[in-house]
């Protein structure tokens, strides 16, 4: 079981706004959880916030009892890791695109398997693309699955997307949330989506709206 | 008696002459270029002029002070001309030019000239200026090229660095490639000079020592410990500039860049 802990999380931009005022997160596996909210209110900002990948005033990162400075930012994302917006990808083939992580320090104690790569590809509808292809042949649609069967493969403790489901066909964006409720089933971990599409929202454990720099809980309908 | 053919004030009008017929190429052709000829030509004259009378000073003078603080002065002038160079600009970037600078010029200068021709006195300014003024304006070009391929990495490649971090890449690890294409840019004109010399060029060094009365093996003894030189200069100035850019231009939170 994960506890996860963030918080509070203040933004103000370099205008003066107020972006994001005090938020404090604090959740426990499994679950999964969605963030909507109108454009523009700083849910990027948030997820972002969270594995530091900005200036926000982040008073503590705290995993499983235990707390992660500004100085173990590369561990804590390695734990808390996040699908950035637009599925950006590295030069190279898919399966460079899918190996790089565990090549780095922090993912010394993963292992990378083929087989497992080859399962969640055929899941994303992508089984048929090999895998020596260059990246620079997957489509937009097929970069944020992509990216979606990257952050399975890591499989980190708390998985953040930012908008993992944009320009996907509904069969396929269902399919694809259906993939990470799973994951954070299966292997008892927290997932927190950014997305717009309110159907699927209310299939999450938990529905937040950010508005006025603050989350509040939504009650599905 | 000197080994070499001295020149007077009248050989040189002479050789004022051939700037005359590139100017004349200028206008005959409309280039443009008669203006700035005439300036970079008097500049050269003035700037070259200057040197000497300050390097004959120095040379009689001989004190260790006086040479010293002439190289901190041509260092202050080789940074300052990587910075304008550069087409990065960075709030650091003037004491990160100079910082490495320093490093490779005393690292590589240092040991060609107190390890390898051990010059004695070890300021002897004959040896000391004239090649660490060699290693100074190479290292200027290998830092500015590194500097430019290392910014432009970073702004062209932006989302791929953020992707690694955001899967746990620390900053060095997420930078690595850029700095090593970087480095590598850096690394290339020496490499090239390295490739032709001998063969489609005389390099400066070996030719001033040949007309100067030198015997040629000796020239070229010179010439292959300068090169070495300015290879080692390059290649520990374009890695410390890439270490050091690397880190202001991309931190633990994301990137750095200049402008942005």
């Amino acid at each position: 079981m994960s506890d996860f802990e963030c918080g509070p999380i203040s933004y103000v931009t370099k205008s003066g706004l107020k972006v994001l005022d005090r938020i404090h997160l604090r959740l426990s596996s499994p679950e999964i959880v969605v963030i909507n909210g109108p454009s523009g209110c700083g849910k990027s900002t948030l997820l972002r916030s969270i594995v530091g990948l900005n200036r926000a005033r982040v008073a503590q990162r705290r995993l499983n009892g235990r707390d992660y400075h500004e100085k173990r930012l590369a561990l804590w994302r390695s734990k808390v890791t996040l699908l950035l917006q637009d599925a950006p990808c590295i030069d190279g083939t898919i399966l460079e695109n899918l190996e790089f992580p565990f090549r780095f320090k922090n993912g010394a104690e993963k292992s990378f398997s083929r087989d497992q790569v080859l399962k969640l590809m055929r899941k994303v509808q992508l089984g048929h693309i090999p895998l020596e292809d260059p990246i620079s042949r997957l489509s937009g649609g097929e970069r944020h699955r992509l990216g979606i069967v990257r952050g399975l493969l890591w499989a980190p403790s708390v998985l953040l997307a930012d908008e993992p489901l944009s320009g996907l066909e509904p069969e396929l964006a269902d399919m694809c949330f259906g993939l990470l409720r799973d994951y954070a089933r299966e292997r008892d971990a927290i997932v927190i989506c950014v997305f717009h599409e309110e159907r699927l929202a209310k299939n999450a454990d938990e529905w937040l709206r950010l508005e006025d720099g603050t989350l509040h809980r939504v009650n599905p309908c | 008696m000197a080994h070499y053919i001295e020149l007077t004030p009248v050989d040189l009008l002479v050789a004022i002459g051939l700037i005359v017929i590139a100017a004349s190429i200028s206008i005959v052709l409309k280039l443009g270029l008669t203006r700035s000829l005439s300036i970079a030509s008097a500049r050269c004259m003035l700037q070259l002029g200057a040197m000497g009378l300050i390097l004959k000073k120095i040379f009689q003078i001989n004190t260790p002070l006086l040479v010293l603080g002439w190289l901190l002065i041509m260092l202050v002038f080789a940074g300052r001309e990587a910075v304008r160079r550069s087409k990065t600009r960075y709030r650091w970037i003037n004491l990160d030019t100079l910082l490495t600078m320093t490093v490779s010029s005393i690292v590589a200068g240092g040991i060609v000239t107190q390890m390898v021709i051990k010059i004695h006195p070890w300021y002897d300014p004959q040896y000391l200026i004239p090649i660490f003024g060699m290693v100074f304006g190479n290292s200027l070009n290998g830092i500015c090229l590194c500097l430019d391929r290392l910014t432009e990495y970073v702004r062209s490649r932006g989302r791929e660095i953020e992707l690694m971090l955001t899967f746990g890449a620390t900053r060095a690890e997420a930078i690595r490639n850029g700095a090593r294409q970087a480095v590598r840019t850096g690394m290339i004109p020496i490499i090239n000079n390295m490739t032709v010399a001998g063969i489609v060029s005389l390099p400066g060094m070996m030719t001033g020592q040949i007309v100067a009365g030198a015997s040629p093996m000796q020239a070229v003894s010179y010439q292959i410990v300068i090169m070495f030189m300015i290879a080692a200069a390059n290649a520990i100035g374009s890695m410390s500039i890439a270490t050091l850019a690397g880190r202001r231009l991309v931190s633990s939170h994301g990137l750095n860049l200049p402008g942005q």
